[in-house]
């Protein structure tokens, strides 16, 4: 209400370069996440994911050290091969690793038996497709290409 | 290089490697044909039953195949001046996750290495456990295995016939095979604990139990004599191992112990019946994982106590001797692009601290080569990941000393070589 007594044109230019400097950071936002990797998991299981984000490391869990959602199941981790560019993206931008750092745990577990290692689909369809499925499971996608 | 190979070796690799194969793609079908199915009506049925098989048993497995060239000494088989493919390992494993805090795993190994396995190979059960976490909490667990379990002796044990889990062809010397039996796995029990901080994540691994010494080229290594008719056996022994990992790998230290106890069995007038050795040893480990440069460190200092050893210049008398023997590296390995990398690796291996050069060994009966306690190899290898499955290599050696190598391949101990040279190709699968 008070706000018009002090609109005088100096700063209705100000308000309207505000404006714009919002919609410049919202297309930017927005953009960004359009083609950002993003983690998934079973539609059940989406406020335990939240609570995990909370208390764990997302790079635990793919690195295999945080088995269990917070409710005491067991996440079944999904991801692409080690030369597949969506992976190689995940792992570099949303887990801070490197594909080899996690080949060498999983391997680590492989072939002493002391572990399990991920489960492997080849394309993101089927990623969709067995997170959608598969109890408890966490994955990701590339939300650029399955707006496409 | 095939007339190393008996008609038998062949035979049973090709089965296997069918077998190998088979075995994957019905796991790539069935991962297939799961999300197809559960577009039927049915899917609750499918859904239920076929994906907790499919999730909770995992089957992988690995091959390798190498070939070797070498001048003065033979590794695996007759390569000196020659080419040989004495070496072979495949192995497949079965993991169980039956209840959350249950699991079940075990692991066959077919494995040939030049003389000391001979040209058919031996085929052993490599790890066969059961896994119980009987507490667990947000930040780590602590659980419990009996059975067969593998040693967590340095980076590198745990997985070193898997070719795909470490850089070269030959493993550093401080994992020497000449000594494999001693650390390759432990008949017992296991106790596990993982830990994870803000700082970075612990595991702690504690086993106990008997050894699988029952090899002839250990045998041979510590008495001098590859002709010895009976067999080492293991009294209780441990071994434990502290690891800890900043940023999930990027930073990796560990701190390995082992004290290790090992009989004879024989025959009443063997004169090597009451053979006894205590082996105390610790390895410290520093590996740097980054996106393009790894760098590794392992060092290890070992006691050895070899008591009762029968004197070949006074029958009937037995004498003793405590050689503490030392084994460092530096490795280097860059990623030329994400799957090419290049490693360089400094090695050392000392049999006698107390005599590096082995000048005494030399100077006093049976006045056996200098170059038998200790090697220096200077390592340079390529590594090519073709896809994540395939993998071929390529090194270089330049040894000095013979220490590491093999009694069998090698049966002439006087006329070992102490300057020769390597050349080794090897090509991989896993999945």
């Amino acid at each position: 209400m008070d706000f018009r007594l002090f609109n005088t044109s100096s700063t209705l230019k100000k308000q309207r370069t505000f404006c714009l400097f919002l919609c410049a950071c919202l297309f930017i936002l927005s953009s960004h996440s359009v083609h950002a990797l993003e983690v998934i998991t079973h539609p059940d299981n989406i406020d335990q994911l939240r609570q995990l984000e909370q208390q764990h490391n997302l790079a635990s869990v793919f690195a295999m050290r945080t088995l269990y959602w917070p409710n005491g199941e067991r996440i079944r981790v999904i991801v692409m091969p080690d030369d597949n560019p969506i992976h190689q993206r995940f792992v570099k931008e949303n887990l801070h690793l490197f594909p080899h750092q996690l080949r060498r745990t999983w391997n680590r577990l492989t072939y002493t038996g002391t572990g399990q290692a991920p489960s492997t689909v080849d394309s993101a369809a089927e990623m969709l497709e067995l997170v959608n499925q598969t109890k408890n499971a966490i994955g990701y996608i590339d939300n650029g290409e399955s707006h496409e | 290089m095939v007339s190393l190979m008996n008609k038998f070796t062949l035979t049973s690799i090709t089965f296997l490697c069918c077998l190998l194969f088979s075995v994957n793609n019905t796991m790539a079908t069935e991962n297939v044909s799961v999300p197809a199915s559960s577009l039927e009506s049915d899917d609750f049925k499918w859904a239920d039953y076929k994906k907790p098989w499919m999730d909770d048993i995992q089957i992988h497995g690995f091959l390798s195949q190498g070939l070797f060239s070498t001048t003065g000494n033979n590794v695996y088989g007759k390569s000196k001046d020659s080419v040989s493919a004495g070496s072979t390992e495949l192995g497949l494993n079965i993991s169980y996750q039956a209840l959350n805090n249950l699991s079940f795993a075990a692991q066959g190994l077919y494995r040939r290495a030049g003389e000391s396995t001979g040209p058919e190979g031996t085929v052993s059960l490599d790890f066969a456990f059961i896994d119980y976490t009987f507490f667990r909490h947000s930040a780590g667990r602590f659980g419990v295995r009996a059975g067969r379990i593998k040693n967590p002796w340095g980076l590198y044990n745990e997985t070193r016939d898997v070719a795909a889990t470490h850089p070269t062809i030959f493993l550093p010397l401080a994992y020497f095979e000449r000594s494999r039996a001693l650390f390759v796995s432990m008949d017992g029990g296991q106790l596990y604990s993982d830990y994870d901080t803000n700082l970075g994540n612990f595991t702690f691994k504690f086993n106990l139990g008997l050894t699988n010494p029952a090899d002839k080229e250990l045998l041979a290594a510590i008495t001098g004599n590859p002709n010895i008719q009976g067999d080492l056996t293991s009294d209780l022994s441990l071994l434990a191992n502290l690891n800890y990992e900043i940023d999930n790998g990027k930073y990796v230290f560990a701190f390995s112990y082992a004290n290790l106890a090992l009989g004879y069995d024989g025959q009443a007038l063997d004169p090597y019946k009451d053979l006894n050795a205590r082996i105390n040893s610790f390895m410290l480990s520093a590996q740097y994982n980054g996106e393009r440069l790894s760098l590794t460190a392992e060092y290890a200092l070992q006691w050895n106590q070899f008591s009762q050893l029968p004197d070949p210049f006074a029958p009937g008398s037995t004498f003793e001797i405590s050689p503490v023997s030392e084994h460092w590296y530096v490795q280097a390995g860059y990623r030329i692009l994400d799957n090419l990398q290049a490693t360089l690796r400094y090695d050392s291996s000392t049999q006698d601290i107390n005599d590096r050069k082995g000048i005494a060994f030399s100077q006093n009966p049976p006045f056996l080569p200098a170059q038998l306690m200790f090697t220096h190899d200077i390592v340079f290898g390529m590594r090519w990941d073709i896809t994540p499955a395939w993998m071929l290599r390529a090194e270089y050696h330049r040894v000095h000393g013979s220490s590491t190598i093999s009694a069998f391949d090698n049966p002439n101990l006087a006329q070992q070589v102490a300057d020769w040279n390597i050349y080794a190709l090897q090509l991989a699968y896993r999945f």
